[in-house]
């Protein structure tokens, strides 16, 4: 039988945002309407502002393919996707959607096909990283991630002393539960998927 | 900048010192002057270790200027390493205290009898070449510490480690940051092995009573400057990305791209990417007390350093650059970002290359030496070399030398230096100047140069496989354009994007020497310095056949594109045909 879905927030100071960067970078899943083109799903379903996209979201990898063109590309489930703002280096300018050097990475760019995209609710993997973090990062942690149980628990195993004098307690499954439960040795779920959602004030 | 200096080390009676002027190297810096002088003086047959080779320290065309991000040091000479021409250059303050000092170049030539070490000290006076036999066996660390003490800090210093005064092929020279920390280096090529040849342990540059070099026109390179500053400040990367995470934020780009290159250019990606990350990096560095914005010399406004303490909060090194956290990261399998920060202050102390040792120790790992991942077996080779050892002097010779002595097939290197960290078949583009650069495999010969503005060769479409070698092509041109000028390469992103800021770079360099400069200057400019380059590689026996990747870039496919290499090779011949 399936392990129930976990529901877990937090609410924390704002200061401590960068404790999720490791996890906003290394990817996480959220539920989408998928088989839409990038642009509807960053655009329309995540709120992203059209201005943002052109100007701060330079470098998108669909599948680890370099993405050119955000309203062709469609996503299917199962897609992993991952943002960034510019990048230095020759290669960095060379990933940049739609620049001057793309012709260096050709090989590696997507290629929409249009097959197999079927239009349905799945999940995505979504990895944030750099000027996008603090940006993007607390929007998609007020949504909800969702992780797996062991990525939960070691994502609290790896917190410090700063991160567990600002955290005051927590809310699982709708009752609220002291920052002890969330160190202790017990896990706070046993398999399955948990859905962590971080408010900050 | 009307001098030139001569030091021949080998003369009669001692080291003999001749300053000159400029005759037909006026007007040149940087990369032009290195190359030139030595396409020129420099017989491309000998040997580079030799009497006849020449160790060429030039400034760039703005160095010691109020202008910002002009503090590029070039140093140029016959390479061991790859035994072509070479240009290495570095950040830190040694180019603009040189400059101040009125030197468009100071030459070594010759090498001395006998077993003395020197040091040479360059100020308002003159300079003055001492022997100073208690440097010798001092890493780059306690040499500077022990110069401090007798010269101040308020010189700059350059110096080479046990690396450099044993001639390793990948031993580089250290210039001194703002902090006099030896963490800046001119590491490509075994530069330091020439300086350690010629037995010049350290240089120490002092322009008190030397003022900034005056423009000719002090109103409008102001005007240019600030322009350009305000250019660099609002660009997302030379404004926000590069000032906050430094250049290792290319890590978690490089390997989502499947770029980047895993356990001896294996696969594609490394799953402890995210560990080593910039976004990591920079978090730890302020968490520990450190900082993750530094410039690496006074007038830089991308600020593109840090400082890296360790767990106790004490300084442990300068942030490792994204090329230093991949060599001795991801390419050896090690996701720790303490042990990098480790090995890197021990490239920097023995003075080598951290690319050439980084992938070296890889090698070394692919010949079972150690096993991938083993943090710990990596700092004991660092040790190895840095204790002189046998092995330590193999795996200093570099990644070309590590791989024939141990038998390794997999040796990412062309014309023996070791490639950086872009793996060129999912970037096939870089795999191009990989191959056909003048200066072995180096990533920054072709680097995001304003070609696009600059239209070198005409507009290029983008979208044809053709395009890749025309960009390449450009990129080379406008880049060693860009390194004889001392601008910091980082600058090439606001020039790229913003065509005032172009502009304005133009504007510091008409305006600083009283000419009108266009594009199509800066165009001339690149290719003179390239053909030299090339002229120079020809003379020394170098052909077509050793502008190529090594076989198992065409032969392996690398996850998770499987791409292999499949640029042809009359494709690649045509790169420098203009």
């Amino acid at each position: 039988m399936e392990a129930p879905l976990t529901r877990l927030i937090l609410t924390l100071p704002a200061s401590l945002i960068g404790e999720f960067y490791p996890l906003l970078q290394r990817g996480f899943l959220v539920t989408a309407h998928v088989g839409c083109t990038l642009q509807r799903l960053l655009c329309h379903q995540w709120g992203i502002a059209p201005e943002y996209l052109t100007t701060r979201i330079t470098t998108i990898f669909l599948n680890a393919k370099a993405i050119d063109d955000v309203a062709s590309a469609v996503v299917r489930d199962g897609a992993t996707i991952a943002l960034s703002g510019a990048m230095p280096g020759l290669v960095g300018a060379t990933m940049r959607r739609g620049g001057h050097l793309a012709a260096m990475r050709s090989s590696m760019t997507h290629q929409e096909t249009a097959t197999g995209a079927i239009d349905r609710i799945g999940t995505v993997r979504l990895k944030l990283f750099n000027i996008l973090l603090p940006e993007l990062g607390p929007e998609f942690l007020k949504r909800g991630l969702l992780m797996s149980c062991d990525e939960v628990t070691a994502f609290f195993r790896e917190r410090d002393e700063t991160f567990w004098k600002a955290c005051d307690g927590a809310v699982l499954n709708g009752t609220p539960v002291g920052s002890g439960l969330l160190q202790s040795t017990n896990p706070l779920c046993t398999g399955g998927t948990v859905r962590l959602t971080v408010n900050f004030r | 900048m009307d001098k030139i200096a001569r030091i021949n080390m080998g003369a009669a009676g001692g080291p003999k010192v001749t300053v000159e002027g400029l005759g037909e190297y006026a007007g040149l810096g940087g990369r032009a002057m290195t190359s030139l002088v030595i396409a020129k003086e420099v017989h491309p047959l000998c040997h580079p270790l030799g009497a006849e080779n020449k160790l060429v320290i030039a400034p760039g065309m703005l160095s010691g200027t109020t202008g910002s991000m002009t503090g590029r040091l070039s140093v140029g000479c016959k390479s061991p390493l790859t035994g072509t021409i070479k240009e290495s250059n570095a950040g830190g303050q040694a180019a603009q205290v040189l400059a101040r000092l009125g030197y468009a170049a100071v030459i070594l030539e010759g090498k001395p009898e006998g077993d003395d070490l020197y040091k040479i000290l360059i100020n308002k006076d003159g300079i003055q070449v001492i022997v100073d036999n208690s440097l010798k066996e001092l890493d780059n660390y306690p040499v500077i510490e022990k110069l401090r003490k007798e010269y101040g800090d308020k010189v700059a210093y350059m110096s080479i480690g046990t690396a450099g005064e044993r001639k390793l092929l990948a031993a580089s020279i250290a210039c001194t940051d703002p902090e006099l920390r030896p963490t800046r280096h001119c590491g490509r090529g075994g530069v330091g092995a020439v300086m350690g040849a010629k037995r010049v342990k350290a240089i120490i540059l002092d322009d008190a009573g030397m003022k900034m070099r005056p423009p000719k026109d002090p109103e409008k390179y102001r005007d240019a400057n600030r322009k350009f500053v305000e250019g660099l400040r609002k660009h997302p990367v030379t404004g926000e990305g590069l000032p906050a995470y430094g250049t290792n934020v290319l890590t978690n780009v490089l390997n989502e791209a499947g770029g980047y290159p895993t356990y001896n250019f294996k696969t594609g990606q490394f799953a402890g990417g995210a560990n080593i990350s910039g976004e990591a990096q920079a978090e730890l560095e302020v968490k520990r007390g450190g900082t993750a914005t530094h410039g690496c010399h006074r007038g830089c406004v991308i600020q593109c350093s840090g400082i890296y303490n360790d767990k106790d909060g004490h300084y442990l090194t300068k942030q490792p650059e994204y090329e230093t956290v991949w060599s001795h990261g991801g390419h050896c399998g090690i996701d720790d970002l303490d042990t990098i920060a480790r090995l890197d202050f021990m490239d920097d102390n023995i003075g080598v290359d951290t690319i050439e040792m980084g992938v070296t120790i890889g090698v070394a790992m692919d010949a079972g030496i150690i096993e991938f991942g083993d943090k710990e077996g990596a700092i004991r080779l660092m040790e190895e070399v840095g204790k002189g050892t046998p092995l330590g002097r193999i795996l200093g010779s570099g990644a070309a030398v590590t791989g024939k002595v141990y038998g390794v097939e997999r040796v990412p290197v062309v014309k023996d230096q070791a490639l950086p960290a872009y793996d060129p078949r999912p970037i096939q583009g870089i795999g191009v100047t990989y191959a056909t650069s003048t200066q072995g495999a180096d990533h920054t010969a072709g680097y995001a140069i304003a070609t696009n503005i600059l239209k070198v060769g005409g507009d290029v479409d983008p979208l044809k496989t053709e395009g890749q070698i025309e960009l390449s092509r450009n990129l080379q041109i406008a880049t060693a354009a860009i390194d004889s000028t001392g601008m910091c390469l980082f600058i090439a992103f606001a020039i790229m994007d913003q065509p005032e800021t172009f502009q304005a770079l133009l504007d510091m360099l008409g305006s600083f020497h009283g000419i009108t400069m266009t594009g199509d200057d800066v165009v001339a400019l690149g290719k003179k310095v390239l053909s030299a380059e090339r002229d120079f590689n020809t003379r020394a026996g170098f052909s077509k056949q050793h502008d190529r990747l090594p076989r198992f870039f065409y032969t392996e496919p690398i996850a998770p594109h499987n791409q292999t290499f499949m640029m042809k090779d009359e494709e690649l011949d045509d790169v420098f045909n203009w």
